[in-house]
């Protein structure tokens, strides 16, 4: 889950996009984890996920989400995203209620996160920041179109395809939500926010 | 990728959704440009096949042709399901396994890009207090790298004094992790991104940073970094001065290990300072 870590956007857009993930550790507590990962899909789904990661499949790609989670094993990786930090409050109350005891990890704003976690008596581990982009950056795409890719760090939503759907809303061919649904397929790991998608797209055809 | 002629329409979904932006319509069929292709399987996966006999789908454009109209299938489809991912021998099999993430690294047996990172700390103890570690990550956002960027990468941050990480695809494609050299069979490939995952003492930690800065305008591509560290006991971040004093910028938004799983590493490894105040 490198693949949250360099999400780019304004403080405000941030502030909708919180991605939460199930990690096991081999030869530790990975054996058997697959009811546990299950279980913490579900309490996610009763929060109000924008989407849904598991075992390659997304919200939009995977069916309905009781047919995802009950595919997942000890081998499947699992997150969901939130537009909403109080459904991140939430879930957290949840996990540490339920003492799954697999680690869990979330990405989003440093100090909202860790707002979240004091509020349950709980001081963060481990912490991980990025520092941004070096080298040829020259070659890279515009803001308005990173802020929308990097939301999949594999890299599976490429900046040609963005172009084309900001092309498209703009043109009136499709919404903002269409288009984040649309956007939303390649990424396997259902880390991409189609909330914060449709509001990047909408302001994108504001500043047309 | 491969791209079956008699069944390609040249309808133009699968360009803009090819992640390295190397497929292109030439005479009315999608190509691919092998060379630069990463093995993805973005446009297989992300383009639902409709099966449509592609003898009829011409004939419908050229009708809808005759008409001014033009053939315009959702941006999800592929009309005739042309796309087909290839079997890959070695080395260029290391294109699918570095940027296709639900394809498990031999190596490791992981999936995505294979790293450790924080994401088990509180299990594993991998980063221990007093320590940094560095991900570097060749050819993200979107531009794909060559694994030779990579060597070149790593060779500069073996010489400022980093460990590279043991369960991690790239370091399993060192000849010696000492000096940071790859295979010399696998220098060529080009990947989506691959990570090279490091620690290093605190105190080397400037030094790592002003290599990677130095480094990062020796490739061809593009790098993104991140720090991580185990917190302190009150959830500080270590790291957070010296990243400043060397000129880089913390992001505002961070991956947080909330420290839920268990057994905690001083659990399993010391029993008598089991950090019971924590979570």
């Amino acid at each position: 889950m490198t693949n949250t870590l360099h999400r780019q956007g304004t403080p405000d857009s941030l502030a909708g996009d919180y991605i939460v993930f199930l990690t096991p550790a081999g030869g530790i507590n990975r054996e058997g984890c697959g009811e546990k990962k299950r279980r913490f899909l579900r309490l996610a789904l009763s929060e109000g996920p924008v989407n849904l990661g598991a075992d390659g499949k997304n919200l939009f790609t995977g069916g309905e989400p009781e047919q995802m989670i009950a595919a997942v094993t000890d081998e499947s990786s699992v997150a969901a995203t939130f537009s909403d930090p109080e459904a991140v409050r939430r879930l957290v109350g949840h996990l540490k209620r339920e003492s799954l005891g697999i680690s869990v990890n979330i990405s989003g704003l440093a100090e909202e996160v860790d707002g979240i976690l004091r509020s349950h008596g709980i001081v963060r581990h481990s912490i991980e920041h990025s520092l941004g982009v070096l080298g040829r950056i020259e070659r890279l795409p515009t803001r308005q179109v990173l802020e929308i890719t990097t939301m999949c760090g594999h890299g599976l939503i490429s900046h040609n395809f963005a172009r084309k759907m900001i092309d498209w809303v703009k043109l009136g061919k499709l919404t903002p939500r269409q288009a984040g649904r649309y956007l939303a397929r390649p990424c396997v790991c259902g880390a991409f926010n189609i909330d914060r998608a449709a509001d990047l797209l909408t302001k994108a055809v504001e500043m047309a | 990728m491969q791209i079956d002629e008699e069944k390609c329409v040249g309808c133009g979904n699968c360009v803009p959704v090819c992640t390295m932006g190397v497929i292109s319509v030439v005479d009315g069929r999608s190509r691919v440009n092998e060379e630069e292709c990463v093995e993805c399987n973005t446009c297989y996966r992300t383009l639902r096949s409709e099966d449509h006999n592609p003898t009829l789908v011409r004939a419908a454009r050229w009708v809808l042709r005759q008409f001014r109209l033009a053939y315009d299938p959702a941006p999800d489809v592929c009309p005739t399901g042309a796309l087909t991912p290839p079997t890959l021998t070695w080395p260029r099999s290391l294109r699918a396994t570095f940027s296709d993430p639900t394809i498990k690294h031999p190596s490791t047996g992981t999936g995505g890009r294979g790293t450790e990172e924080i994401k088990s700390n509180d299990v594993t103890g991998r980063l221990k207090p007093g320590e940094i570690g560095f991900v570097v990550e060749l050819g993200r956002p979107g531009l794909g790298a060559r694994l030779r960027d990579l060597q070149t990468v790593a060779m500069a941050l073996a010489e400022a004094g980093v460990r590279f990480e043991p369960k991690n695809p790239v370091t399993h494609l060192m000849t010696d992790t000492a000096v940071g050299i790859l295979r010399e069979d696998v220098l060529n490939e080009k990947v989506m991104s691959a990570i090279i995952e490091c620690r290093a003492e605190a105190e080397r930690a400037p030094g790592v940073l002003a290599t990677l800065r130095r480094v990062a305008s020796e490739i061809e591509s593009v790098l993104s970094a991140g720090v991580a560290a185990r917190c302190g006991p009150d959830g500080s971040v270590p790291y957070a001065e010296v990243v400043r004093a060397s000129g880089f910028t913390l992001s505002l938004n961070a991956k947080t290990n909330l420290g839920l799983g268990r057994p905690l590493f001083e659990e399993r490894s010391e029993p008598a300072q089991t950090s019971a105040g924590r979570a």
